[in-house]
């Protein structure tokens, strides 16, 4: 705990001497918000079953480091038309935008988003890089947009803080893909914020992978605002990720606003996973939908909160939550903590959890029919894990990560 | 075919199976009728290798010892067993789970695996025979089938595995009088003096057009009468009544 403090401590002193750096003051009273806390313990309910603090405190030393290092860009590019953002290690690299009515730039003004999270509060005294994006009014964008995020392995710092911002203006739409390509097997602390800002009518499909990350302890943190009509569709593909926090906060501010959160999640080793997701109704007539499949080996823990939260005046407020788990070892460990907090009296709001191994009735049938037991359990895996796909409305996207899931299943 | 000789199963101390005696040659198809709970679909299902039973005595699969085997091995060496339940699988399509099995059989045997053109083209033509909806085929496996359909789908799969030894539990439940007639056609257009059938009713009905060579009454975990045809019609008749003690 007091390693961590003062490596931190540390890199902030190193932070603000630097003569680039601007609104020294906010950052100071953020980073005073932090010290309040500190890394939070596991006595704060919001982090009791966080295994992220416990990776993050094992770090001693922290370095952050503006060196640019060398990447390939041109390896890992799909090969369906689409537009291009290219951070590397949390900087704003390169960007290949071709679509009407989109807008990119650096991220350098600092916004602090407000947030009473420790680390979030830590994110808004570090973060000094990212980018911005905005789509114009009634844009409609027809090409996805794909964010190459690389993680490198010349990464010059062990600790990463970057803030993203996206706006999109009234009737628009966007498709936004994160792959994360991490080629730094060292360790690293990496703290990410995103602020999203859906205005009326607003249309966001953001999905994401994070695959074979062996060592780094990531905090992603999403705060979503949504307008009227608006739609925030999120889907989140992970595989093998040694530590992670995925916190999401939705507010459904608008009438009609509809957000649904979907995690595919594959874990093995020792590795560790948390989803936190609340969800604010705040308006009449608002929509969610809450959808989790874990498939979990070896000693492996997966966590999921999820909360709905509805205001005295969402009246037809509709939410739902599903979270499901695979246990494929004895030793895997799924915790599910589902909380409803309702003012309104006319709401409908389901939630329901399951942990379990493979059903043994439904492999015998599979290997009745020739299907040799190792296979009968892939494609049972597969299975148990394709529902969370199914969530995704885009059919390209939806038959990508399908193809995926098919190729990550051959252990 | 097959030849069972005194086989006993129980499962956690529950003895179910007594010492059952039979034997299928090449070509014959025998039915198994008997009082519910009497242990017909746990002979299914120690015949294909379903774990979790206690079973001793001798099962002879082609000359093979049977027990030796599990069961994707006793699959892939011609046993096949329409399930009385079949069982629903979230998120694993149908038509992908077919061309899995097929192949897998295939493999096993050392015959070409058929790609997804020619399967598709052979899944059609027995689709079709069966009177099946293809859009049913690109659904989840037996998820949200009706009951009929669910059995109409474990004839398909044998329609395209082609087994040598059927097991048929309670296949004729739960279809519709057109569908008893449709799936009997499929049967019976496999029917021919290399593939044996093991039939398992409560109705004398199927047995009007798939028509069995033996019928067999079983009672307390055995076999306690045997005879042709006529006996089928017999039970329908008199009942169970005088093979319970
Ligand atoms: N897993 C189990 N544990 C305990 N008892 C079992 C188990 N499986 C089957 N039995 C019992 O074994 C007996 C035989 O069951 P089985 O399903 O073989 O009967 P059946 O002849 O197929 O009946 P039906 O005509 O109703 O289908 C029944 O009394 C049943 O309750
Ligand atoms: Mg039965």
């Amino acid at each position: 705990m007091d390693q961590i403090s003062s490596a931190i401590d540390k890199c902030f002193s190193s932070l603000i001497t630097d003569t680039d750096i601007k609104n020294v003051n906010d950052r100071k009273e953020e980073f005073n918000k932090f010290k309040n806390t500190g890394i939070p313990s596991n006595k704060y309910e919001n982090w009791k079953y966080s295994s992220l603090i416990k990776d993050i405190n094992n770090f001693s030393d922290l370095t952050i480091s503006k060196k640019k290092p060398n990447v390939n860009l041109k390896k890992n590019l799909f090969d369906f038309s689409h537009d291009k953002i290219f951070l590397v290690d949390g900087i704003l690299h390169d960007a290949d935008i071709n679509e009407k009515g989109l807008k990119i730039s650096q991220y350098n003004n600092f916004k602090k988003i407000g947030n009473n999270n420790p680390l979030v509060c830590l994110n808004n005294a570090f973060a000094c890089n990212g980018f911005e994006l905005e789509v114009k009014e009634n844009s409609k964008v027809k090409k996805p947009l794909v964010i190459y995020n690389y993680f490198t392995s010349q990464m010059p710092s062990t600790f990463i803080n970057f803030q993203h911002k996206l706006v999109l203006n009234s009737n628009t739409e966007l498709v936004v893909f994160i792959n994360n390509i991490f080629q730094n097997n060292s360790k690293f602390f990496c703290n990410n914020v995103t602020n999203v800002e859906l205005k009326d009518g607003a249309i966001l499909k953001n999905y994401s992978t994070h695959e074979n990350n062996k060592s780094s302890s990531l905090f992603n943190f999403y705060n979503v605002d949504l307008g009227y009509s608006s739609n925030f569709e999120y889907f989140n593909y992970i595989n093998n990720t040694s530590s992670c926090r995925d916190e999401i906060n939705i507010n459904l501010n608008g009438e009609n606003a509809f957000a649904s959160l979907a995690n595919l999640q594959i874990l093995d080793q020792k590795y560790n996973h948390e989803s936190k997701w609340v969800i604010n109704h705040n308006k009449e007539n608002t929509k969610s939908s809450q959808f989790l499949k874990t498939a979990l080996h070896d000693s492996s823990h997966s966590v999921f909160q999820g909360k709905i939260y509805v205001n005295s005046i969402a009246q037809k407020t509709d939410g739902y939550q599903l979270s499901r788990a695979l246990l494929l070892s004895d030793l895997a460990k799924f915790t599910a903590k589902p909380e409803l907090e309702i003012y309104a009296d006319d709401v409908k709001c389901s939630h329901g959890s399951s942990s379990g191994s493979i059903d043994e009735d439904s492999l015998f049938y599979l290997r009745s029919r020739g299907i040799d037991e190792k296979d009968a359990k892939k494609m049972m895996i597969q299975g148990f894990l394709a529902e969370a796909v199914q969530k995704i409305t885009d059919k390209n996207f939806q038959q990508l990560f399908l193809n995926k899931l098919a190729l990550s299943n051959e252990y | 075919m097959i030849e069972i000789k005194n086989l006993k199963t129980s499962i956690e101390d529950k003895k179910i199976l007594n010492g059952l005696n039979l034997k299928i040659n090449k070509g014959e198809v025998h039915a198994i009728m008997g009082p519910n709970g009497s242990g017909k679909s746990t002979l299914s299902y120690a015949l294909s290798g379903k774990e979790g039973y206690d079973v001793s005595g001798e099962i002879l699969f082609k000359k093979k010892n049977l027990l030796d085997l599990n069961t994707e091995e006793r699959a892939q060496s011609g046993m096949f067993l329409a399930f009385q339940y079949p069982i629903e699988i979230p998120g694993v399509f149908t038509n992908n789970f077919l061309r899995t099995s097929l192949n897998s059989i295939r493999k096993a045997k050392n015959q070409k695996e058929l790609n997804a053109i020619d399967f598709l083209k052979l899944l059609k033509e027995k689709a079709k025979s069966l009177q099946i909806n293809q859009e049913m085929l690109s659904r989840p496996l037996n998820v949200g089938f009706s009951g009929g359909e669910k059995k109409r789908n474990e004839i398909l799969q044998m329609a395209l595995i082609e087994p040598e030894f059927v097991i048929m539990d309670e296949t004729d439940s739960g279809l519709d009088i057109d569908a008893l007639k449709i799936v009997s056609n499929g049967v019976n257009a496999l029917r021919n003096s290399d593939r044996s059938f093991l039939i398992i009713t409560h109705y004398q009905r199927l047995l009007n057009y798939i028509k069995p060579d033996f019928v067999h009454v079983l009672s307390n975990g055995k076999i306690v009468e045997s005879g042709d045809w006529k006996l089928a019609l017999e039970l329908e008749n008199d009942g169970y009544g005088k093979y319970l003690n």
